[in-house]
């Protein structure tokens, strides 16, 4: 049986599986279709909605059910979450586990079409260690920013000794801006 | 104990794979999750014996949310899982946002028959299933000549 405590490993060696046997194309239609609207559509109805507050809704219930080293809040114009200690890369971390080559983008790969369809960009940026921040928000006039928003408080991720990592990824108004 | 919405991506992903390249696809993933994937685990049953498969799957149905199942040892060379209500089946049917996903994969039970049978391949052990939408009794059995 496939069960979901050990899912986590099972997902990153599927990744690799529908890489390996139908291209990387494959694996984002996967997370931009099947993740995004049928595993993900409770998530998917919350935000279309309720928006802003639909992601407040759905990620303060998950987080806190997975039991991830994370804070989010609802800011003036923008959901913003910071991930200290992602409970499934972190897992990929600890047990040496690394069947696709970049696990952490099944987030953003699946999150952006949702977004997408509700009319909200995103901001983003992880390190491959665990460790991300997301802002999700209406789009401006000029998409995408020029920089990354401000450090927002004391608890962005961005301040943690070990946030800077060899390997960054950021996107900017939902546009891949530096993938290494 | 992990969260049992993950079960709505398990069932996503056999949908993902019957709707693009068909039912094999699918049959063709899950045998090679356990030629490849689940080799360890193979090697763990083969160097464990009937006890090992016993406790590894007791353990690993207790893991799981909102499951009934019972596993015994009806004999030296046997294992039987008797799933009386299957947590994932009972997820994707019964939890709370179930009316917002799609229904259960019509071939989701064949995932542990056609997994467990591929990755005995080479081993002393053979699998079976009875059963299925949400109850079933899977059998871990030594083929004959095989010893405990």
């Amino acid at each position: 049986m496939i069960g979901v405590q050990d899912f986590i490993r099972y997902y990153d060696w599927t990744f690799e599986y529908l890489r390996r046997h139908h291209g990387e194309a494959a694996v984002e239609a996967y997370w931009a279709e099947s993740i995004a609207f049928n595993s993900q559509n409770h998530a998917n109805v919350l935000i279309q909605a309720k928006g802003l507050q639909g992601m407040a809704e759905y990620w303060g219930q998950t987080l806190e059910s997975e039991a991830a080293g994370y804070r989010a809040f609802l800011g003036e114009g923008y959901y913003r979450i910071d991930m200290y200690d992602c409970p499934s890369k972190g897992l990929l971390i600890r047990l040496g586990q690394q069947a696709y080559h970049d696990y952490c983008q099944h987030c953003m790969g699946w999150i952006r079409p949702i977004m997408d369809r509700a009319g909200f960009v995103i901001d983003h940026e992880h390190n491959h260690a665990g460790q991300c921040w997301w802002e999700m928000r209406p789009p401006t006039q000029h998409e995408p920013p020029a920089a990354p928003p401000p450090i927002r408080d004391d608890h962005d991720v961005r301040l943690r000794p070990s946030w800077r990592q060899p390997m960054h990824d950021l996107w900017l108004g939902s546009r891949p801006i530096r993938r290494q | 104990m992990a969260h049992g919405d993950f079960y709505f991506t398990i069932n996503a992903t056999f949908y993902h794979f019957t709707e693009r390249w068909g039912g094999q696809a699918l049959i063709d993933y899950w045998q090679a999750l356990g030629r490849e994937y689940l080799q360890p685990l193979a090697r763990q049953f083969e160097e464990g014996g009937p006890a090992e498969i016993a406790r590894y799957w007791s353990a690993y149905f207790a893991g799981e949310p909102g499951g009934e199942v019972v596993v015994s040892q009806p004999d030296a060379g046997t294992v039987l899982i008797d799933v009386r209500a299957c947590p994932a089946i009972r997820w994707l049917k019964e939890s709370p946002a179930a009316a917002l996903h799609p229904p259960v994969h019509p071939m989701y039970c064949q995932h542990c028959l056609y997994i467990n049978q591929a990755m005995l391949e080479g081993t002393r052990y053979c699998f079976e299933l009875q059963g299925g939408a949400g109850r079933c009794q899977q059998v871990f059995r030594l083929s004959s000549g095989g010893t405990p």
